[in-house]
């Protein structure tokens, strides 16, 4: 198995005049739980669907476990599972209809399929509607199936783009005891999220993308190290996210102009 | 502590929901994607108003004839006009789909009283409702020039006219709203509402068959016309021309009756949105119920030549073709329309003289039943949704899902055949066999062929339906002409080829021709596939757009 699960060169995405993803280089080495974070529109979602096949680069190159993407793609999609932004559900399929698809879809036979999707189903808490259409699902359950489709085949790389986005705190601990089984073993973890408190609770290591460029990489005690002060070793993700990619006093909005709502 | 602003009075509320249905209009006609939409639009605010303004001409000269040449009672026929528009046309434009929902304007601080008040402003400014005055104004001023002493009675009924006319309108689109809330009963009034406008294609031979004899029922049930608004109206407006106070205050309290039970209805209904009526489609937390024991199904896989792949996206079809209520519904039409086109037919055509020959019926059926089958296949990604993303992270060659979707077109299309013609040999009687191996393998080379230009088509021209949706559901423009054209081409080349038959005096011939094309045809697209699986990694960034919006 190779040390490093994810590489980027010089990875670049335009849209016409917009550089979306600038010159990206990126190093996850396997079995990291890796954070990826930027503000809104900094280019995550772009770079995620880039390193799951959804989206070609413009320039640069990727290679995942070893291999390089494009040649590779059919080789590479067979070990990495992906949930998707809007998580890429049939939602004319039920919850097993749909794992027993995504299954056969990555190849597995039926009965190991049928015997997985069953687990996963029991473990997510989705087994007591088995005749619900996903279209009927909550967006909590809608995020469970999703996350399940993604293991099913027992992937070694898994991408995660804003898995716990309108998730509610059950949900949440389903996932995420999900996932801290997954790193257990060994499984690479590349997730995107805005919510720092579980990024910085989940993940041992972190890239922070800011404009379409890598402002900032390494493990969280790294980055405490290069903020200054004394109190560096007490920062948390949140203060180390504002202080890389916050606004200057200039930019931020003037609250004293707002003197009526008070 | 903030200052808290006092509520809009109800003037501007309504003011600010005018120019709030404006607004959404003029920004609808902004997207850069609907310029057709704006071309429709101008077209249809063209004809549209040649229609009012040509109806207001006639309800002017209507009222005008029947109140000067002492037919009054007739005047009622032209409130059922207005009242069959009025209340129809809102439900053939509502569609079956998601419309600005009136009841979001409860979040802001309103009275029960002024938001029934907003609702019932909000259904005047329909297109119908709009038609209605203008067609009622009309009335009004023909019955005033033919009998000037009218007026009051016009004024009064025609207020309470539309008052009645709106109010019902409002509650039949609440209950509507509520009913199709839910996607299984929005599924089912579409499919009903197909299945509706197909059997209008069978009023015409009913008619001729049982018209005579339902006469006599109708006529019987004519009477209880007159008890209803429209009739009621007439009545009232023909007292008053011919100066009967009993009549006038009959007809007139009649319909004010009707005014007031719909009031006390619809202010019920928009009392139980004001509470907070839950429309909503999630599922609601349940508790866990016993678990069903699954099926032991681990035998040998009844699609075990197909690869994994290509049998998950067959079966997915499957599945998702008998959930598909509206694409379900479609599947009936080719056995009704056999049947259908055999009625009007057989027992004598106007120019075959002794009923049409099933050596010219059937290959005109089979045609035209895959003009309508093979449509949807020009846009074959049309309902994926946002699970098109799964067939570009999952590791498979794109041509997986195109064999599993064709496979799944291919059956569909053999059993309608199958079906169709089953009807057809009940109905006219089978061809000869020349012509009919001639069109089977016909329909292999039009099938096939147009299955290579139709996955082109989805990869270049998709477009996202919504299933249960009519509102907004539109094809492609290129996909329609790339549609039209093939179809146009295929179906030409299959008739001369057809008839050169005839002419020739061989009549193995078009058998012989078609069996070349037909394999023609298949090594055609099993050459395509692997370009095709190029092109879908060309377009995907394309594809996903366009079906995750």
């Amino acid at each position: 198995m190779p040390d490093v699960a994810i590489q980027t060169y010089k990875l670049t995405r335009t849209f016409g005049n917009l550089t979306a993803v600038d010159d990206v280089d990126l190093q996850v080495a396997a079995g990291q739980f890796f954070g990826f974070l930027g503000p809104n529109g900094a280019g995550k979602s772009t770079t995620i669907k880039m390193l799951t096949g959804l989206l070609a680069p413009t320039s640069g190159s990727m290679q995942l476990l070893g291999l390089d993407f494009v040649p590779n793609s059919v080789e590479v999609k067979r070990q990495i599972g992906v949930v998707p932004e809007g998580m890429g559900l049939f939602e004319r399929l039920t919850g097993a209809e749909y794992l027993n698809f995504v299954g056969r879809m990555y190849g597995l036979d039926r009965a190991t399929t049928r015997h997985r999707s069953e687990e996963l189903l029991e473990f997510m808490q989705l087994a007591d509607r088995p005749k619900t259409m996903i279209a009927d699902y909550s967006h909590g359950m809608q995020k469970k199936l999703a996350l399940a489709a993604a293991v099913i085949h027992g992937p070694r790389i898994l991408f995660l783009d804003e898995p716990f986005e309108g998730v509610d705190a059950l949900a949440a601990g389903t996932l995420k005891a999900l996932l801290g089984r997954m790193t257990e073993r060994g499984t690479t973890i590349f997730l995107t999220s805005h919510v720092l408190e579980i990024v910085e609770r989940l993940c041992s290591h972190v890239a922070i993308i800011h404009q379409g460029r890598l402002v900032a990489q390494g493990s969280l005690e790294e980055l405490r190290a290069g903020i200054s002060g004394e109190e560096g070793s007490k920062t948390t993700l949140e203060q180390i996210f504002l202080s890389i990619v916050g606004q200057s006093g200039a930019e931020r909005p003037q609250l004293e102009e707002l003197s009526w709502l008070t | 502590m903030a200052d808290v602003a006092p509520s809009a009075g109800l003037i501007a509320q309504i003011r600010l929901v005018a120019g709030l249905r404006w607004r959404l209009l003029r920004n609808s006609m902004r997207k850069k994607n609907n310029r057709l939409d704006l071309i429709g639009l101008i077209f249809a605010g063209i004809f549209g108003g040649i229609l009012v303004i040509g109806l207001c001409f006639a309800f002017y000269a209507g009222a005008y004839q029947f109140l000067s040449n002492n037919r009054p009672g007739w005047i009622a026929l032209l409130f059922w006009g207005i009242f069959l528009f009025w209340q129809s046309i809102p439900l053939f434009v509502a569609g079956f789909g998601a419309n600005f929902e009136f009841r979001t304007l409860l979040r802001f601080p309103m009275s029960l009283s002024a938001f029934y008040i907003i609702g019932l402003a909000y259904g005047l400014a329909d297109f119908s409702a709009m038609a209605s005055l203008c067609w009622l104004l009309s009335m009004t001023a023909g019955a005033t020039v033919a009998k000037p002493g009218v007026l009051p009675a016009m004024l009064l009924i025609g207020a309470a006219f539309v008052l009645f006319n709106v109010t019902l309108e409002r509650l039949v689109g609440s209950w509507l709203e509520r009913l199709l809330s839910r996607r299984r009963t929005r599924e089912l009034f579409l499919g009903l509402f197909v299945l509706s406008m197909i059997s209008l294609n069978f009023i015409t031979p009913l008619l001729n068959r049982y018209g005579a004899a339902a006469r006599p029922s109708f006529l019987r049930l004519l009477p209880y016309f007159a008890w209803l608004p429209p009739s009621l109206a007439g009545r009232a407006i023909a007292s008053a021309a011919q100066l009967q106070p009993a009549g006038f205050l009959l007809g007139s309290a009649g319909l004010l009756l009707y005014v007031l039970a719909l009031t006390l209805l619809l202010r019920r209904r928009f009392s139980a949105q004001y509470r907070g009526e839950e429309l909503s489609e999630t599922a609601a937390p349940v508790r866990p119920a016993v678990r069903p024991i699954a099926a032991k199904d681990d035998g040998p896989d009844r699609l075990g030549l197909l690869s994994p792949q290509v049998a998950a996206v067959l079966r997915k079809e499957f599945r998702y073709l008998t959930r598909n209520g509206f694409t379900f519904l479609t599947l009936l039409l080719p056995p009704m329309l056999v049947f259908i086109f055999s009625m009007n037919f057989t027992g004598g055509h106007p120019t075959w003289g002794k009923g049409v020959s099933a050596d010219f019926f059937f290959p005109g059926m089979m045609a035209y039943l895959i003009l309508i089958l093979m449509a949807p296949a020009y846009n074959s990604f049309a309902y994926e949704g946002r699970g098109i993303q799964t067939y570009f992270t999952a590791p498979l060659r794109f041509r997986d899902v195109f064999l599993g979707k064709n496979i799944m077109l291919v059956i569909v299309l053999a059993l309608e055949m199958a079906l169709s013609l089953s009807m057809l040999a009940w109905r006219v009687g089978l061809p000869s066999l020349h012509m009919l191996v001639a069109t089977v393998a016909a329909m292999v080379f039009t099938i096939i062929g147009q299955l290579t230009v139709a996955n082109w088509s989805s990869l270049s021209f998709p477009r996202k339906l919504e299933f249960g949706q009519m509102r907004g559901q539109r094809q492609s423009g290129m996909a329609v002409l790339v549609a039209f054209g093939s179809q146009i081409l295929l179906g030409g080349v299959s008739a001369v080829i057809l008839f050169s038959g005839r002419w020739t005096g061989n009549l193995w011939l078009p058998a012989e021709a078609f069996a070349l094309l037909a394999a023609a045809a298949v090594g055609g697209y099993i050459a395509s596939l692997d370009p095709l699986t190029e092109l879908a990694e060309k377009k995907k960034e394309a594809l996903i757009e366009a079906l995750c919006r």
